[in-house]
């Protein structure tokens, strides 16, 4: 009984994924004065690609046809195993904050190579700053997850809510971590402002560079994983600073729907503020990352340092 | 007993078969002799293999094999360090020998093939004999077999590079050997040759500053053979002169045959070595890795990107065994212990991935006739078998889950995040300059590998021998998918391997802690490894049923315009970003600007060069010692004047000397 919180949360997280990516978009379009699209136009499109035809590059090998697959098997992965929805600790302790780190670096990995495989110009732009992205973000990930590991006594990211909450406040330390937690998060998913998600122009594309000879199911299938990704590091980010109301491994129904009630709230207030930021911003040079990276990597060491100071 | 008898026969068995293997190398002059030397070789090693391994089992600290009376007076043995180590030698023999078969007959050409299979069976002995003799006289005799076998190997293809990168390395494994000579006599106070029991006695009387200046020479001898920065100028020259499955063994294996001496040396030799000699370790190991990586992310050749990633792992693997000497003499024993099981367990996976991808890279060249990324390229669309192993290989190399080494970084990443909160000011300060430094390292490794598998594997062939190449022979794509299920078994299997691995089972530490226990619980790979296949193939099958749609074979997206394989991104062109955030590190490119009139300097042709090479920096800092030693030699010249008389006088100046400094 204990895995069917797991599967009711990734279940969740699956289904919502679409609507986190069509909430920021719609918030975006009403801040520019746009009426903009229905947040709900994700399902239709994911739908829609789905019966669409596929277009594959000559070139294109097999890791091409294994690159979509893996890369929403490790979104799907990070869905089920992080604390969304459920504060317990998973089976064989796999929201291990180092694995978690590694696997969304294994899903980047096969979105480069599927970006490369065609043999586009294009695709090997949006690879070679993507993997870039992918190489230097992973410091600063583990390094801020790891001052929350040191606070809570916890490997586990499960464990770390504890640490979270109410209990920032006693170590204010790791509002740091979360701020660089939440400067990965922007850089893990393709947003301003490291990379802009609603354009086509070559000088500003990462993500959107790498998948252009994906079309039909592939296609829909990495928007979802995309999709995934955004909803997990929301939920993530918001569970750290609001730890309530989680699941245990023992639900009742009234509690499983207070808490999905609770989700939706967190993800569509996260997607509010997501389109405020990016609203607010411009994009930066690519060339000038290494500044916002490092930046990212220094305030995690920070805030494990601090963190390190202020306990007894 | 029966299981200690057969594995002593085991082992003498496969060093017998090795032995063998290169008469047999030598003297046969037909094809056929190649086949069974290498086929004796593989045997024999994988019965020396299963030996080791079963040692393992047998519950014994020390097996004695064989008592030696001829040169040096010791027992031939296996403990636990020694087991391991051999066993990595063998397993990797076995596998390159196997290669060799097919390899070496199709370049047959380019070497000599009897003296090939003669001298690399000869280096393959020496690596197998270091560990097992616990003697200063056998080790170093069996240390310069393996240094001067594998020099020879490097200029096996008699090309003038081939040649001066035989010399350097040459030069810097004798001065290494010489070091480690003065550090062993040092140690001995007096006594030649005595074997290691005897070593570590004296060694236990001995003050404080010899120990540390013991420690240094020695530190110095087995560095410069394991490649750690700044003594690592010959690495990436010799690594990638040598035929593939020698690089193969040089860099998976040989490097190893150096840990194994450090190891040796410091855990049981030396005693309890002061913070500072940790604290030298770790730097030169964070060094090693991080110049490492960035070299192997911008190098252009495929063998020299694989040569760097060597420096880089060998890198990590010091900083894990000097944090673990840090955290024992600063009485931190779990992180003691942990970071000493992961460095082991990463030793054996980077032997393991290591091998396999130079023996990848060693087909690769064959098929495509080039070294350089640059004219590679759709490699998965003309050997898509062959990239599967390749793909692995490279993905277990950038640690990432589910194959081995990511679980050694893990679990030493574990034991610093687990240890923070313990020790003083400065040890705090050194855990979190390693753990930034070690995450920074294993985020640029993948970058590194990805760009070595996309580079040359995906896209479109930007050379003729690219889109011309074939699907590799079975006999060379077998033991690289062997290498790549073995690399994926080290990660399902790692606490099992961990457990075996951890220091109080190796022998190093009395008590049995289950600490390595304790923290290989806290992750199940097992677990990991079957959910992430369960949602793949949930997803697989899900995608295809929902999926109406048809396909239909196009070519890419090219604005009107046709793309071709000049329009890819090449290496130098990926890993941009890389060279230009580092550029204080790499300094990274020169502009030559020569004027196209003679008379006008306005109107230029601009030619700029990208090199991303610290080796020429360190380079001038040799240089400088060259010319010190040439002037020096030159004075001395002087004293060849061809008078006999002069000689005479210096004989006995000299004989007195030696008298006064004897009195």
């Amino acid at each position: 009984m204990s895995v069917f919180v797991f599967f009711l949360q990734g279940t969740v997280v699956l289904l919502l994924a679409p609507l986190a990516t069509g909430c920021v978009r719609w918030c975006k379009a009403r801040f520019q004065g746009r009426h903009g699209a229905s947040p709900f136009l994700p399902y239709v499109r994911f739908l829609t690609l789905l019966r669409k035809e596929m277009v594959i590059a000559e070139t294109a090998s097999w890791i091409f046809h294994a690159a979509p697959f893996v890369v929403l098997c490790t979104a799907v992965f990070v869905a089920f195993s992080l604390p969304l929805l459920t504060s317990a600790p998973p089976p064989g302790g796999l929201d291990n904050f180092i694995l978690f780190a590694a696997i969304l670096a294994l899903g980047s990995v096969f979105l480069v190579l599927g970006g490369l495989d065609p043999g586009t110009a294009f695709g090997g732009m949006g690879a070679s700053r993507e993997m870039t992205l992918a190489s230097l973000v992973e410091p600063a990930m583990i390094t801020a997850l790891a001052a929350f590991a040191v606070v809570s006594d916890n490997s586990a990211i499960s464990g770390m809510l504890a640490a979270g909450g109410a209990s920032l406040l006693q170590h204010p330390a790791l509002v740091l971590s979360l701020v660089a937690l939440g400067l990965v998060a922007l850089a893990e998913n393709a947003r301003y402002p490291v990379d802009n998600p609603a354009t086509h122009l070559e000088l500003t594309m990462v993500h959107e560079a790498m998948i252009l000879e994906y079309s039909g199911a592939y296609l829909a299938i990495i928007e979802l994983a995309s999709s995934i990704r955004l909803t997990v590091f929301a939920l993530l980010l918001a569970n750290l600073l609001v730890p309530f109301p989680l699941l245990a491994t023992a639900i009742s129904f009234s509690g499983a729907l207070a808490t999905i009630g609770a989700t939706v709230a967190k993800l569509v207030i996260a997607m509010f503020l997501l389109a405020l930021w990016e609203s607010s911003i411009p994009k930066m040079r690519f060339y000038r990352m290494q500044e916002y990276l490092s930046g990212a990597f220094f305030i995690a060491l920070a805030g494990l340092a601090f963190s390190l100071l202020s306990l007894p | 007993m029966t299981l200690h008898t057969s594995i002593a026969s085991g082992i003498f068995v496969c060093l017998l078969g090795t032995l063998l293997s290169s008469l047999v190398g030598a003297c046969g002059r037909s094809a056929g002799a190649h086949r069974i030397s290498q086929i004796l070789l593989a045997l024999s090693n994988a019965i020396g293999a299963l030996a080791a391994l079963a040692f393992f089992f047998a519950d014994t600290p020390v097996l004695p094999l064989i008592h030696l009376s001829l040169l040096f007076p010791t027992t031939l043995g296996l403990d636990h360090l020694s087991a391991l180590f051999f066993l990595i030698v063998t397993g990797m023999s076995s596998v390159t020998a196997l290669f060799a078969i097919h390899y070496v007959e199709s370049e047959r050409d380019t070497y000599n093939v009897r003296s090939l299979d003669c001298i690399a069976a000869l280096f393959v002995l020496g690596m197998q004999m270091v560990p097992l003799t616990p003697s200063v006289a056998g080790f170093m005799l069996f240390w310069e077999v393996m240094s001067i076998a594998s020099f020879f190997l490097v200029m096996a293809d008699r090309k003038d590079a081939s040649i001066k990168a035989a010399f350097l390395y040459l030069t810097m494994t004798q001065l290494g050997a010489s070091a480690l000579l003065a550090g062993f006599f040092l140690l001995g106070d007096g006594t030649i040759f005595p074997d290691f029991a005897a070593l570590a006695q004296h060694a236990r009387t001995a003050s404080d500053d010899t120990i540390l200046f013991a420690f240094a020479l020695l530190f110095f001898g087995f560095g410069s053979k394991a490649g750690l920065v700044p003594f690592h100028l010959w690495l990436p020259e010799a690594h990638p002169r040598a035929p593939s499955h020698i690089s193969a063994l040089m860099s998976g294996v040989m490097l190893k045959i150096a840990l194994y001496g450090f190891l040796r040396t410091v855990l049981f030799l030396l005693p309890p070595l002061p913070v500072i000699a940790g604290m030298a370790v770790l730097a030169l190991g964070l060094l090693s890795g991080l110049l490492g990586v960035l070299h192997a992310v911008v190098d252009r050749d495929i063998k020299r990107t694989l040569a760097f990633s060597s420096i880089e792992n060998l890198g990590l693997i010091f900083t894990m065994v000097g944090l673990s000497m840090i955290a024992r003499a600063n009485g931190l024993s779990v992180l003691a212990e942990l970071a000493l099981a992961a460095a082991l367990f990463h030793a054996v996976n980077h032997a393991i991935f290591k091998t396999g991808l130079f023996l990848c890279a060693g087909a690769i060249v064959q098929g495509t006739h080039a070294h350089s990324l640059e004219a590679m390229g759709g490699l998965a669309k003309t050997m898509p078998r062959f990239t599967v192993a390749f793909c692995s290989l490279a993905l277990a190399a950038s640690a990432l889950p589910p194959f081995g080494a990511f679980f050694g970084e893990w679990m030493f990443l574990e034991g610093i995040v687990g240890t923070l909160k313990e020790g003083g000011m400065m040890l705090q300060g050194l855990l979190l300059v390693a753990l930034a430094a070690v995450v920074l390292i294993s985020g640029l490794a993948i970058f590194a590998m990805v760009k070595l598998f996309a580079i040359a594997c995906l896209g479109a062939p930007r050379s003729p021998g690219a889109a011309h190449a074939k699907e590799p022979a079975a006999l060379l794509t077998a033991p690289l998918f062997a290498l790549a299920i073995l690399a994926l078994g080290m990660g399902l299997l790692s606490p099992a391997v961990l457990s075996f691995l951890s220091p109080a089972h190796v022998g190093i530490v009395a008590s049995r802690l289950p600490t390595v226990a304790v923290a290989t619980g806290r992750l199940s790979p097992l677990t990991a490894f079957l959910a992430l296949a369960a949602i793949l193939l949930v997803c697989i099958m899900l995608v295809r049923m929902a999926w109406s749609g048809r396909r239909r074979l196009s070519h890419v997206w090219d604005c009107g315009q046709e793309v071709n394989a000049g329009m890819e991104y090449t290496a130098t062109a990926f890993s941009a970003p890389i060279r230009f955030f580092f550029r204080f590190l790499l300094h990274h490119k020169t502009v030559v600007a020569t004027p196209v009139v003679p008379t006008n300097p306005w109107i230029v042709r601009q030619s700029m060069t990208v090199h991303a090479d610290t080796s020429i920096r360190f380079a001038t800092i040799y240089g400088y010692v060259a010319r010190i030693l040439l002037w020096l030699s030159a004075q001395a010249k002087r004293l060849q004047n061809g008078i006999v008389q002069f000689y005479l006088l210096l004989m006995f100046l000299a004989l007195v000397l030696s008298l006064i400094i004897a009195v």
